[in-house]
Parts: structure tokens; C-alpha cells; sequence
């Protein structure tokens, strides 16, 4: 192990040319993208050592984001503006540095402190109006029990706790496919808990609840076709005959937010 | 000289929107694969760029994305200011099927825009299975899938890659098809097609004949076909016509244009030791095959084995002096951030300058993982490969005996012996690798059953001699391929085994391999008979491989996707068998459809060859021993440096720590194993007086050749540095 000398938290965003990389891809390119910038990065231990290099927390395939967050460890200190260079250097298509700052060496690791996250998105096939009266609901029910799938096991949680905020508005106009009709398009925008200890919450889930709601299927997979099966209702559909499945199209993770950013207004925040 | 600022063009096409390509990416797998984005990748100003090729590699990204080959070109193209180069891969089925339903066209990775909106696709064809995905990827980007379909408009689709020594089963779908290697000739197509106008996009005349869509080019097709067939090593396959005989025998070629010429050789860069292109290498967002970083440090290869065609074909041989090749190892890392580079080659333990160029990577860029393609059976390759990776993983050690019993492996040229396959085996469990693979082949020409169980008796031997250094830990994997005739190899005339006898070889191999640690693996011979008979084949395939692609064939080259009775059907319906073209014996007074196509070696001497491999005669590696006289010089123009001097050593600089003799002779010579080589990596040896020239370079290139008495200087000189001499 290479010893610490520095450690910069990194605020990152990534656009449509890096959109498709699954985490794993994105710790690839990220390290290919310090060896091309010769960034002193240190090292883990180990028989096959890794730069040190920590994501706040894995960004799925397929989803934009504006506001990540990363911790690296170098093993000589850079300036502030040195880094930044070098990040440009070697960063690829895609990605952007919106902001860094020098950290503690031994502050807590970053994954803990998550607390929430936003995600903003536009649902296909779905008029406004409509979503507006399934996020109601939605936001009315004491609890919202979903089954989510770990390997061969169902697991039954309720998604109503990690969900802070949920708004329906208009559809970003650059996200409307041509041919789409624009009253069928919608834009969704939601806070959910995001948190080690607390559990996460899926914008997809939450999508698929909506869907349920309103009687309609939903490709709830985003990005990653692996497992873009639809899902159809799960309750006695009264209306999805005939319907096309809720469609996400570019899905955002806006923001990762700090525990201490965000501090304690969120426990038991029902935005309305 | 045509002014700067691109082409004056009427058609302009937009890219597809990205509202659009979400939607479908949104419903594939690996959609990273069609997305683009990649390090290296290059997005040019389409308005402002004279002529637009696009690579379509017909198999997957992660095939395609490792092979060097698009690496290369796609630099060589996009350096050119006034040149662009795209690329495509083949859609898996969920994207084909996404695109279908959405009715959106194929489109380039870098500025989606529709195949059928670029004046040139290049295509490369390495396998013949990859042959269905043409038709995939044409249709799929609205381009005609046959010469005679397409419109004045489309691009000029244009193939070249390893299978083009015999495109005839693929003329129909091939405006033209480039023989050899590409870096000069897609140069050469470029201005010769920029220079005549097919870049330049006019308005169709109101009431023309025959001007089909709203656009044409600056010059018809058939003139620019007639263009393209002036440039040596390109060839048009419509300009020739085939005769057969009522047997269904290939009779002949008639020319249909005088600017067709009667012979075609393939091309050969012309500056591969001085100049290396690809060093801006694409890097992927996802993980591909080959994923790592290459180096080609050799091209061309001596060795004569009669079953391949890469080998018999890519000569003559030509090394980078190891200061190009080392600097272009550095750059290219540099360039693209890995920390794995191959040393690639079709042999790479046989480049003179291996050793040096590993050592001297390692020093200058500690860290770097350093990969070659190891399946050469000498000791000289374990310690090769042991000294790139210390320490490194112990998982399997590879390599090749082809063939079971020596009386076989003459027959194909493969010299090695039973005793050389013993030791590699054992100095590659000595240096700590527990599991050994081993490459053979079934089928060979002259095989016989015996020989077949030999495969087992070599197989259970090394497996003894893992299990002493290792016990129960020891592991040997047999690796069972068909054998599959090559086009242009002594082997060209010998037809491949019937189902029954292969499957009758496999079963008593099966049988007699049957011991704890020993694995076999096998692959289905059906996919080999398609490949040998595409491979053997004549222009009566293009319907065949046609009617195979309307009836679902996709993704040949995958097992799961493989489904031989769609092509035997597609053959049936077109009165024709595949074993006729797979299995048969064709004698050699029989014309041969692609006897018009060469890359150098002469007929004459593929005949000799296997007169040779008839008697089981060995044919020398003309890069130790004397040359051959396979004809290459005089039909590429290349001269070659043949060893006939006899074996060579090399005065070289190992590690830090001094200078030592390293002695490179044939693989196989005794000299080359254990003590020489040992002492060559961990003695400080002085270099003689008057041999002291200045590191780095002007010494590794030294070379004496080594008549007796350097060899006796050589052997004192280990002596005195407390090594061994021989083995």
C-alpha cells in the first residue's frame, strides 16, 4: 500500500457519452482515466493492488447524473487547479468535474454519510393529469409494500418510508421523443432516502408503483436491458388492455446528498 | 488542389436524435455496445470532411473492439484531416429486433448517422461465419445486399481482413474486396475516389433514367469500381464471371472488363519496421475480449506450418527494432491508460528482441502488465513468459502440439518433438504452473486413428509429470478443434473428414482420455464443415449464404446462436451440398475459384509443400535455416532476410545489471533451453572488447552471426559467469 498524502472529494456529473457504463465499467474507465493524467493515486493493499479510488455510491447504467460524488486518495499532494488539469487530461467523454475539495485524510468514509438522493425523469404513455393522481396516493398511503427480487429470494419491504418527496410536472421538452404525443409524456421528479443503514430507495420501484396504480405496466428497467422485462400490474389491472407500458426516458440522478447537508428536515418530510 | 472546408454536397444527413436512440438502448443488453463515447474515439464535422468511410465490423463489439486491425486504420484514416472514419459493429438480436420495431436504421457509433449514408464500408472479414452479419448490418443500414441492388447512392462496400484470400462465396454482396494489409491501400482507395467524385452529392435530375432517391454522386459506380480496380491488391469481383462444368466443377474466369487484371497480389505496408500506427487506440466503456492495449512487434511468420493460413500468407517477416517498438509501447499506454499490453504477433516468442523489449518496458514503466500469445512448445517460451509475468498468476499455461504423434506433426509442419513437448510441460510445472492446456487438432490430413490416440499418450504423459511436481493439484485441459482446410496453404487440396469419421476419432479419444485431472474439451464439428466449405467455396455460395440470412441465420460464429440445419437447408434449396465443397479431395490439375488471388507465396511452392508433408518431410524456418524459395520476394517485391548462415546470437543488455550474450537460435536447439538462457537473464556478463557500444540501442541490434566460434565465445562466456551451457 502506497502511503496517503491527500484526499480529494470530487463532484462529478455524466452526460450522454458516459451514460451506458455499468459501475464496474465506470471503476475501469476511471482508472485508465488517472493513468492517463498521471495522477498520483495511492494504492490499496493486497496481492492485486487497486488505486484508491471510492464512488459515494454505484450509479446504474443508463442514468445521468449532475451531482456525484467520489473520494480519491493520492500518494503526493496536488493543488487544487493541478488535479483539475489533470482530471481534464484524462477524464473520458462524458464525464465532467464540477467541483472538488480537499478532504481530511481520516474523515469518515463517504458512503455512510448518504442520506437522500433526487431523481427527475420523463415517463412515456402517461398523461400528466393522471400521474398527478397516482403520486396523491401515493403520497396519502401509511405504507407501500413491494416485493423486490434478491437472487432466488422475494424480499417484501415497504418503499413508502424511503420515499421523501414526489412531484408529476411537465415533461422536459428535450427528452420527448418525435412522434410521442405530448399529452402522453410527463415528467417525474422524486427525493428518496438513500442510506447504508436506512435502506434505498429505487426511482424505477417507485415508477412501477405509480404504474400499479394507474392500471398500467411499465418498462421499470432503466438503462440496463438485462432486466427490462415489463412488469405488469399486480393488482387486478383493470385498464393496461391495450395501453403501452410507462417508458423512462432519461433518467437523472440530480443530486447525492450529505446527511449533513441536508440535515434533519428530512425524517419525516411529506411534500405535498 | 480542391479547396479546404469538405465536400459541396447536396445531402447532408443529420444524426439520429438522441430521443430516439434512448429509446432503444433503453431495451437492450450491453446497450454501452452501440452507444459510443469511447476514449480515442474520433467525432469529425461531417459537412466539413471530403470522404466518410465506416468499419463495419460484422460481430459483436467485444470482438470487434479488440482486433488490432480497426485500431490501426481507424487512426491511420482519422489523421487524414479530410478523411473520416466511423464504426459499427453487429447488433446483437435484441438490438436487431429493437431497431425492426422501431423502424430506425443501423447507425455509426460516433455521429449516428444510417450505413447507408457514408460514401465507403469497409468491412472486415476475419472468419467466414461472420458472413450472415454482413447481410444483418447492410440491410439493417439501408444499403443494398447485393452489388446489383444497390443504388447509385449508396456506398461502395468494400471487404478485406484474413477470409478475402477467397471472397468468391461473397462477390455478390462485395463491391470490391482489398487484398493484404490496409495501411496504404485505404489511403489510396480514399483519394482515388475523392479524386473522381464519388464523395460529391448532387441533386438528382429531374426525369434522369435510372436515378433512383433524390440524390446521386459525382460519378457512377461503374466508374468507380473501374477506378478502384487499377489500385494493386484491389479486386472487383464483378468485373470476372465464373464458368463451371456440368459436374458442378469450377472451371474458370472470364474477364468482363479491361481493366480487370488477370492476377491479383495482396498488398504489404510499406513501412511496418519504421512506422507504427494505432497508438491512439480505442479504448471501451464496457469489457471486450481482448482488453488491453497492443503492440505488434512482428508481421509475417517463417515457421511453415502447412494447416495455417495466417502464416503461410502474411509474409514475408518483418520485426520492429526494438527501440520502435518500445517507444511505441509507451505511447500507446500513455495514450489510452492501460496498464496490459499484448506483444502481439502470430508468434511472438519467436521476435527477436522479446526479451529486450519486455525488460526494458518493465524498467521504464514498472507496473505494466505485459501479455503475449504464447503457444509455441519450447522451454524458451516458459521462461519467456515466467520472466514477463514474476510472480504473477500461476493459472494455465498454454500452448500448441497441434498434432498427437511426431510421424503427424512433421506432416503438418508443426516441429517439435515428444521430448520438446516433455520438457516444456515440465519446466512449465517446475516454474509453478499446476494446469497445463493443450491445443490439437483432429482431422488432419493423413490422420489415422493411432495418431489420434497419441493425443491421449501425450496428453496422460504431461499429466504424469504435473502430478509429480504437483500431485492431486495438477491439471491438463485438452483443447480438441476439427481441422478446417485453408484457401493459399499446402493443405488447400485436401478435403476435411465426414461427420462419422470425426465422430468416431472423438469417441475413441474420449475413451482413451479418461483419467482424474484430465479434461477434454470439444466443439462441434458442424460449424467447421460450414467453415471449410465457405472457406473452399465458389461464387454459388452467395445465394446459399443469402438464403441461410433470410431463414434467421445471425451470429454464426456463436454457439448459441448456430443452427446448422438453416444453412443446410439454404444449400439444398440451391441444389448444393456443403460436404461437397468441405469434404472432398480436389485434385490439383482442378482449377481453383480463388487461383486468380495470391498474397506471395507461389503455387508452386504450396504443391511442393505438400508433396513434402506427404513423406512426412519437415520444411525449415527460413528465418534459422535456408530459404525455401515459397516465391514471396518476387511476387510482392519485398526482399526477406533468410538465416542461412546459420543460427544467431544477439548481444544484449538484460536488466540493470550488465550485458550478456543471449542466444536466439532455432526454437528447439538444445542451446537456446536452460543455461544459456538462465545465465543470459541472472549473469553479468561483460561484453567482449570492442563489443562495448553506448545503451540503449545501437547495441540490442547487434547481431554477430554465430558460426562456430561465436558460439564457443559464447559458451566460454557463460562459463565464466558460473552458468550452464546446454540444457
Amino acid at each position: 500500500m502506497s502511503e496517503i498524502r491527500q484526499r480529494w472529494r470530487l463532484v462529478f456529473a455524466r452526460g450522454e457519452d458516459a451514460r451506458y457504463l455499468s459501475h464496474l465499467d465506470a471503476v475501469h474507465s476511471w482508472e485508465r482515466a488517472f493513468r492517463r493524467g498521471e495522477i498520483p493515486v495511492a494504492t490499496s493493499e493486497g496481492f492485486n493492488p487497486r488505486p484508491k479510488l471510492v464512488f459515494a455510491a454505484p450509479l446504474q447504467l443508463g442514468v445521468l447524473a449532475e451531482h456525484e460524488l467520489a473520494d480519491v486518495y493520492l500518494s503526493e499532494k496536488l493543488t487544487a487547479p493541478d488535479l483539475r488539469e489533470r482530471l481534464m487530461v484524462g477524464l473520458p467523454r462524458g464525464y465532467t468535474v464540477v467541483d472538488l475539495y480537499d478532504v481530511w485524510v481520516n474523515a469518515p468514509a463517504i458512503a455512510p454519510q448518504l442520506a437522500a438522493a433526487d431523481y427527475r425523469m420523463t415517463l412515456l404513455n402517461v398523461e400528466q393529469s393522471r400521474l398527478d393522481g397516482a403520486v396523491a396516493r401515493l403520497l396519502a398511503a401509511d405504507e407501500l409494500t413491494r416485493e423486490r427480487r434478491k437472487e432466488a429470494k422475494t424480499i417484501r419491504y415497504d418503499l413508502r418510508p424511503l420515499i421523501f418527496e414526489l412531484r408529476a410536472r411537465a415533461a422536459d421538452p428535450d427528452a420527448v421523443p418525435p412522434g410521442a404525443v405530448p399529452a402522453e409524456v410527463a415528467g417525474l421528479w422524486m427525493r428518496l432516502r438513500h442510506s447504508q443503514s436506512g435502506g434505498s430507495g429505487r426511482a424505477e420501484e417507485v415508477v412501477a408503483a405509480l404504474a400499479e396504480d394507474l392500471g398500467l405496466s411499465a418498462t421499470i428497467s432503466i438503462g440496463d436491458g438485462e432486466d427490462s422485462e415489463s412488469t405488469g400490474p399486480t393488482s387486478p389491472a383493470t385498464e393496461s388492455a391495450g395501453r403501452p407500458p410507462i417508458e423512462i426516458v432519461r433518467p437523472t440522478r440530480e443530486r447525492l446528498w450529505l446527511a449533513e447537508e441536508l440535515g434533519t428536515s428530512l425524517s419525516g418530510g411529506r411534500a405535498g | 488542389m480542391r479547396p479546404a472546408g469538405g465536400t459541396p454536397s447536396f445531402h447532408n444527413p443529420e444524426s439520429l436524435p438522441i430521443a430516439v436512440v434512448e429509446r432503444i438502448l433503453n431495451r437492450v443488453r450491453k446497450p454501452g455496445r452501440y452507444a459510443g463515447g469511447e476514449w480515442n474515439s474520433v467525432q469529425k464535422d461531417w459537412s466539413a470532411t471530403a470522404l466518410k468511410w465506416l468499419f463495419a465490423y460484422p460481430d459483436l463489439y467485444e470482438i470487434g473492439m479488440s482486433n488490432l486491425g480497426l485500431r490501426i486504420l481507424y487512426e491511420v484514416l482519422n489523421d487524414r484531416r479530410d478523411r473520416l472514419a466511423e464504426r459499427c459493429f453487429a447488433p446483437d438480436v435484441d438490438f436487431e429486433s429493437a431497431l425492426r420495431s422501431a423502424g430506425v436504421p443501423l447507425w455509426s457509433i460516433e455521429t449516428r448517422r444510417p450505413l447507408r449514408e457514408f460514401d465507403v464500408i469497409g468491412l472486415s472479414l476475419g472468419f467466414e461465419l461472420v458472413c450472415s452479419n454482413v447481410l444483418t448490418m447492410l440491410d439493417l443500414g439501408g444499403v443494398g445486399l447485393t452489388t446489383a441492388e444497390r443504388l447509385e447512392s449508396d456506398p461502395l462496400v468494400i471487404a478485406g481482413g484474413s477470409i478475402v484470400l477467397n471472397p468468391e462465396p461473397y462477390a455478390d454482396f462485395l463491391d470490391a474486396v482489398v487484398l493484404g494489409e490496409g495501411e496504404d491501400v485505404v489511403l489510396e482507395i480514399s483519394d482515388t475516389l475523392e479524386s473522381i467524385g464519388w464523395n460529391l452529392r448532387l441533386p438528382a435530375e429531374a426525369g434522369a433514367a435510372g436515378a433512383a432517391g433524390e440524390w446521386h454522386r459525382g460519378v457512377t459506380r461503374a466508374a468507380a469500381l473501374r477506378a478502384l480496380a487499377a489500385i494493386p491488391g484491389v479486386y472487383v469481383p464483378s468485373f470476372y464471371r465464373p464458368r463451371y462444368l456440368a459436374g458442378g466443377r469450377f472451371d474458370g474466369l472470364d474477364r468482363l472488363e479491361d481493366a480487370a487484371p488477370e492476377t491479383i497480389t495482396g498488398r504489404i505496408a510499406s513501412d511496418f519496421e519504421t512506422t507504427v500506427h494505432g497508438i491512439r487506440q480505442l479504448v471501451p466503456n464496457l469489457a471486450i475480449v481482448f482488453d488491453r492495449a497492443q503492440i505488434e512487434v512482428m508481421r509475417g511468420c517463417t515457421r511453415g506450418c502447412r494447416f495455417c493460413q495466417a502464416g503461410m500468407q502474411s509474409r514475408p517477416l518483418r520485426e520492429r527494432a526494438p527501440d520502435v517498438a518500445i517507444a511505441a509501447a509507451e505511447a500507446i499506454l500513455k495514450a489510452t491508460g492501460y496498464e496490459e499490453i499484448g506483444l502481439t504477433s502470430l508468434s511472438t516468442a519467436d521476435y527477436t528482441y522479446v526479451r529486450e523489449v519486455a525488460t526494458e518496458l518493465h524498467r521504464r514503466r514498472p507496473g505494466t502488465v505485459l501479455s503475449l500469445p504464447s503457444t509455441r512448445v519450447d522451454a524458451f517460451t516458459v521462461d519467456l513468459v515466467d520472466a514477463i509475468a514474476p510472480g504473477g498468476k500461476r493459472g494455465g499455461f498454454t500452448f500448441a502440439p497441434e498434432a498427437g504423434s511426431q510421424r503427424l506433426r512433421d506432416t503438418i509442419n508443426k516441429g517439435v518433438s515428444d521430448e520438446e513437448i516433455a520438457t516444456t510441460a515440465q519446466l512449465a510445472f517446475d516454474r509453478g504452473w499446476s494446469s497445463v492446456k493443450l491445443y490439437f487438432m483432429i482431422g488432419l490430413p493423413g490422420e489415422t486413428m493411432e495418431d489420434v490416440l497419441a493425443i491421449a499418450a501425450i496428453s496422460r504423459r504431461v499429466l504424469a509429470m504435473g502430478q509429480r511436481r504437483h500431485g492431486g493439484r495438477a491439471q491438463v485441459k485438452a483443447n480438441i478443434s476439427t481441422f478446417v482446410p485453408k484457401v493459399m496453404t499446402p493443405f488447400q487440396w485436401d478435403g476435411q473428414d465426414t461427420t462419422l469419421e470425426i465422430d468416431a476419432k472423438v469417441t475413441a479419444l474420449r475413451n482413451a482420455m479418461h483419467a482424474k485431472g484430465l479434461t477434454m474439451s470439444w466443439h462441434d464439428a458442424t460449424s467447421s464443415i460450414l467453415e471449410a466449405a465457405l472457406g473452399r467455396g465458389d461464387r454459388r455460395l452467395g445465394p446459399v449464404i443469402l438464403r441461410a440470412w433470410q431463414k434467421g441465420a445471425r451470429l454464426d460464429a456463436w454457439d448459441e446462436h448456430f443452427d446448422y440445419s438453416r444453412w443446410l437447408v439454404a444449400f439444398a434449396e440451391e441444389g448444393l451440398e456443403p460436404a461437397w465443397y468441405a469434404q472432398r479431395d480436389i485434385p490439383i490439375e482442378e482449377p481453383l475459384p480463388w487461383s486468380h488471388l495470391g498474397a506471395g507465396v507461389s503455387p508452386a511452392f504450396l504443391l511442393r509443400d505438400r508433396k513434402r508433408a506427404q513423406a512426412a518431410m519437415a520444411t525449415a524456418d527460413c528465418h534459422w535455416g535456408p530459404c525455401g524459395n515459397c516465391g514471396v520476394p518476387a511476387a510482392t517485391g519485398f526482399a526477406c532476410e533468410t538465416g542461412e548462415q546459420g543460427p544467431r546470437i544477439l548481444l544484449t543488455k538484460i536488466g540493470d545489471d550488465g550485458l550478456g550474450w543471449q542466444y536466439v537460435g532455432p526454437p528447439g536447439d538444445p542451446r537456446r533451453l536452460g543455461g544459456v538462457v538462465t545465465a543470459a537473464v541472472g549473469a553479468n556478463v561483460k561484453a567482449p572488447a570492442g563489443e562495448s557500444r553506448g545503451w540503449p540501442y545501437d547495441l540490442l541490434g547487434s547481431e554477430m552471426q554465430a558460426k562456430d566460434a561465436g558460439l564457443k565465445g559464447l559458451a566460454s562466456l557463460v562459463d565464466a559467469a558460473g552458468g550452464e551451457t546446454t540444457a
